[in-house]
């Protein structure tokens, strides 16, 4: 069903093709846009979507338990599917993909506060008042395997808690057209139930509004087309391309079926209820659906994992969250043939302190960590890196956040090494020069 | 007219006033005449030809955005349209710099670049917000620029170590009522030497140190140590060794906080001027204070010549060394006689900022139309057109109120916080929807963006004639024919009339009624295409 009758769709589908095109070419970094944009036709479709556990979680609880020493808490251990490889005990629907999974037991990063944490895990580099923005893991491969001409945007965040640096969720300086499309953000939490988890997860502003009919929006937009072009014409540069390709991705997403995507209320009771009736969990049967129409990068925010005080009741009850969202996403993805060409990230800010404090809590910890990455692309049934038996520090494959970017990289197929003109008028690589892909995980 | 022609032109206008009387010539017209000569050689060496000048009606909205940041109401549009006198432009500068909202808006820029940080980061935005408010009465009161640096490097603070080292706080000691609002550039670099160095190189001095803290600058001749030895002037900031934090008894002659120890080495980096010389240490002068006086000498190229461009880029998008903070053999400016002259012209001026405004906005090149008419026109470092720059959400969001007469409660005016979306508040949503620290005529527009503009419902309500003020008086003028009605919307919306085949388009659209044969509703069409236009999102 089309809000504009098919003749105005064609044509604008014609010029949506030639602006679009026009604005990957011509952009400030023009060069290298291009080549990304020849490279797209040829590769297989890639997809990666980020499980983001806002607030950094207690992953001494989750991924490498320490059932000898008092810092591990009162927690067991399971078994996975891959022999040798065991997690913890709250994430039993995850442990059946464990061959799917490489755990990295060795994460050692440099900041232990939220937003500073956060820049640095997303973008691979430490915040600094240089006035370099850099861009978010997701932007940075949504450029590099994204299609610059999809129906979909190509980076979609779904409830992102963006409070404490927005920048660390955007595009930095690859610019705005690599800005993630963002659905249900700055909400408390992401395993509330409320009721409204439908409508936060819907683009905003996405239906036209009630008192215009279909005619006169079709009717609008041609009046619109002929100001743009004739500002064009008179005008013509980044500023006014960018505009007209910005009308062009939103009117399709309102005409086409893509709005449909966002709306889960065509799924089984039965699938939902599997994914958790939680802004997560129906984050990431979101997440599905995306990566099913070809999205190529897509995150999820999970929150609530500052668990200073209760430590243990809280990750518990998270880890229910996690489990079953994360669990039901495996499974369909792996249903539908996705899980070889779909990357999935785990992680958050840092990890927390093996010593419980006073309040049954874990503090902020960026010393020794884990992550995960699974499905395309990885060598699962596996955890890389040690660390001691107290869990304070890394003693085998200590691996930076440089190193984790460039592992997610070489996973999904990206040459960490390739650079993008920044805003500052030089180039700077994907990943940190001097970065060590942990090469292990690579499939 | 060629521009040997247009410059004739304003040297006779330099020349004129001084003619009949023995007063000087006006200084921003003595700047401009140079502005214009300089420009106007290039443009003949490389075989540029100049855009024609823009008409009133393209200067008049310009020149609202630019000093006051919104566009012109529709009365002001008509009334500078219909004002005779040849040097109403320069007359409506004059004005516009008496305005609160002049004073409003430079503040906010300057908060914007002064602190990046405050627009995209929540934890930060209320230091930025600080700041802001003192900058606003520096710009009412026109506080010459180096005043203002002075007062804001050394304003009085002490510093509180909380928990570990890494949490500080600078706080107003109270012996200075500014204090208060200024700690916030402190606190929003986080308090520590380092980030203070390099936001003041890079503000001030114009020069980007910061690579260097890590390295030795890769394309610049900065060293580590020159990084750390800048950085040093805000050793205060670091807690004392074996005093409490929060002690503020006098620290004797300078040795203990004029100096830092390069991370991860065992090096001292005592504070040095960044031309190399040091200052002559005196126990009643701080780090801060010597650093300040160095700053703001008036034969300190760096500080002037920085600050000019940043004026310049202000208004033309671009700096004539663009970046704006990243000058060195790899960034050299596109005009060097032109970027020293505006420097001397300010400091001379003894950095008056409405100097810069007044000389920038009577030039040629600011003064000439957006439009393209020759391929020469299109490298934007050369300024023979004007640029098209993307508005700040609060240029938009004001810009929008003046078009559609919303009235807006003050507390939703005032209570706004980047990050933070208040879905009741049309200007918080419209804040967090389009901020961004991309220059302006790199302005990315984003697809809720365009959701917003196209289906929000803040654009659906003041397009409405039941709802918006503007429309509904439009659509209700007893007695006008269409065109008229077309014509103030044009108006009202992009501050010009509508051209023949506008008009005739637009009004037939009308008079049958649009889509739905209501002609009330295709009023609305036409203002909800003028809205969503670049015309309208764009500063030309």
């Amino acid at each position: 069903m089309s809000f504009f009758n098919t003749d105005l769709t064609r044509r604008h589908l014609l010029r949506v093709g030639a602006v679009s095109t026009a604005v990957s070419v011509s952009g400030w970094f023009g060069k290298l846009a291009q080549a990304a944009a020849t490279g797209s036709s040829t590769k297989p479709k890639r997809s990666c979507i980020l499980l983001w556990m806002n607030g950094g979680p207690a992953t001494i609880d989750l991924w490498d338990r320490k059932l000898d020493h008092e810092n591990g808490g009162p927690y067991k251990e399971i078994a996975t599917s891959a022999p040798g490889l065991r997690i913890g005990e709250h994430l039993p629907t995850i442990a059946k993909f464990g061959d799917r999974l490489a755990v990295l037991r060795g994460m050692s990063t440099k900041e232990g506060d939220h937003g500073r944490g956060a820049y640095l895990m997303r973008t691979g580099v430490s915040p600094s008042a240089a006035g370099i923005q850099y861009p978010s893991v997701g932007a940075l491969v949504s450029k590099e395997l994204g299609d610059p001409l999809a129906e979909f945007p190509n980076f979609v965040s779904i409830a992102a808690q963006r409070f404490f640096g927005l920048e660390a969720y955007g595009p930095g300086f690859l610019g705005p057209q690599h800005a993630p499309l963002v659905v249900g953000d700055n909400q408390f939490g992401g395993n509330n139930n409320a009721g409204n988890v439908d409508q936060l997860l819907k683009v905003q502003d996405l239906d036209r509004p009630k008192a215009i009919d279909e005619a006169s929006a079709a009717a609008r937009i041609d009046l619109l087309r002929d100001m743009q072009e004739e500002f064009a014409a008179g005008h013509p540069g980044a500023v006014s391309k960018s505009h007209a390709a910005a009308y062009d991705r939103a009117i399709r997403l309102m005409q086409s079926a893509g709005g449909k995507v966002f709306d889960l209320s065509d799924e089984k009771a039965a699938v939902r209820d599997r994914y958790g009736r939680n802004l997560f969990g129906q984050g990431c049967l979101l997440a599905r659906r995306l990566v099913e129409k070809g999205v190529t990068f897509v995150e999820v925010t999970l929150g609530n994992w500052d668990t200073h005080n209760n430590n243990f009741d809280q990750v518990k009850t998270l880890c229910g969250t996690l489990d079953a969202a994360w669990g039901a996403l495996m499974g369909d993805l792996k249903d539908r043939g996705l899980l070889d060409t779909t990357t999935i990230i785990w992680m958050g800010e840092f990890g927390r302190t093996p010593k419980i404090n006073p309040q049954k809590g874990r503090d902020h910890f960026a010393t020794a960590w884990s992550t995960v990455i699974a499905g395309g692309g990885v060598k699962g049934g596996q955890a890389v890196g040690k660390t001691s038996k107290d869990g304070m520090e890394v003693t085998d494959r200590p691996t930076s956040s440089a190193d984790f970017l460039a592992t997610v990289c070489k996973v999904v197929g990206i040459d960490p090494e390739k650079q993008n003109m920044s805003n500052v008028g030089r180039p700077i690589p994907i990943a940190d020069r001097g970065a060590h892909p942990v090469t292990e995980v690579v499939a | 007219m060629s521009a040997r022609l247009w410059l004739g032109a304003a040297l006779a206008l330099v020349v004129a006033p001084g003619a009949g009387r023995a007063a000087d010539p006006d200084p921003a017209d003595t700047l401009a005449a140079v502005i214009d000569q300089q420009l106007a050689a290039d443009w003949a060496a490389r075989g540029i030809t100049p855009a024609a000048p823009a008409d009133d009606a393209e200067f008049v909205r310009r020149v609202y955005l630019d000093v006051i940041g919104r566009a012109p109401k529709v009365a002001e549009v008509r009334a500078f349209l219909e004002d005779a006198d040849p040097k109403k432009r320069a007359k409506l500068v004059e004005r516009l710099l008496t305005l609160p909202s002049h004073a409003a808006h430079f503040a906010a820029v300057t908060r914007a670049a002064w602190l990046p940080q405050t627009v995209t980061n929540q934890q930060f935005a209320g230091f930025g917000f600080q700041l802001e408010g003192w900058l606003r009465t520096q710009f009412r009161d026109n506080t010459p620029a180096d005043a203002v640096v002075r007062k804001l490097l050394t304003v009085p603070f002490r510093v509180n170590a909380v928990g570990n080292m890494n949490m500080r706080f600078a706080q107003a000691d109270g012996t200075d009522p500014d204090a208060f609002a200024l700690v916030g550039f402190y606190q929003a670099n986080e308090s520590r030497p380092e980030n203070l160095g390099a936001a003041v190189s890079r503000l001030f001095v114009g020069v980007k140190l910061e690579c260097a803290q890590c390295h030795d600058h890769p394309f610049a001749p900065y060293s580590r140590e020159q990084f750390w030895e800048f950085a040093a002037f805000f050793a205060d900031l670091n807690p004392l060794p074996n005093t409490r934090p929060s002690d503020t008894s006098p620290k004797g002659p300078q040795a203990e906080i004029n100096r830092l120890t390069i991370p991860n080495t065992e090096k001292t980096a005592v504070a040095k001027f960044f031309d190399g010389t040091d200052p002559k240490w005196a126990v009643d002068r701080t780090p801060r204070r010597e650093l300040a006086d160095w700053l703001t000498r008036p034969d300190n190229p760096y500080f002037a010549n920085n600050l000019a461009n940043r004026m310049w880029a202000h208004f033309f998008g671009v700096g004539i060394v663009d970046p704006v903070d990243e000058p060195g053999d790899n960034n050299p400016p596109s005009h060097p006689q032109l970027l020293d002259a505006l420097g001397k012209a300010f400091a001379a001026g003894k950095f008056d900022n409405r100097l810069l405004v007044r000389a920038i906005t009577r030039t040629r090149a600011y003064q000439s139309t957006s439009r393209l008419t020759h391929p020469t026109q299109a490298d934007s470092k050369r300024f023979a057109r004007m640029n098209v720059k993307g508005l700040t959400p609060a240029q938009l969001f004001d810009s929008l109120v003046v078009a559609t007469g919303h009235r807006e409660p003050g507390v939703m005016k005032t209570n706004t916080f980047p990050g933070f979306v208040q879905p009741g508040n049309p200007r918080s949503l419209f804040l967090n929807r389009f901020a961004t620290s991309e220059k302006t005529t790199e302005k990315n527009t984003t697809i809720l963006q365009a959701l917003m503009l196209m289906n929000g419902a803040f654009v659906d309500g003041q397009t409405g004639a039941d709802r918006s003020e503007i429309l509904g008086a439009v659509v209700d003028v007893p007695g006008w024919e269409t065109s008229q009605r077309v014509e103030a919307l044009f108006l009202t919306a992009l501050a010009r009339r509508p051209t023949p085949e506008e008009l005739e388009k637009f009004s037939s659209y009308v008079d049958r009624g649009g889509a739905t044969g209501d002609k009330k509703k295709a009023l609305g069409d036409v203002f909800w295409v003028l809205l969503n236009g670049p015309e309208f999102l764009f500063n030309h």
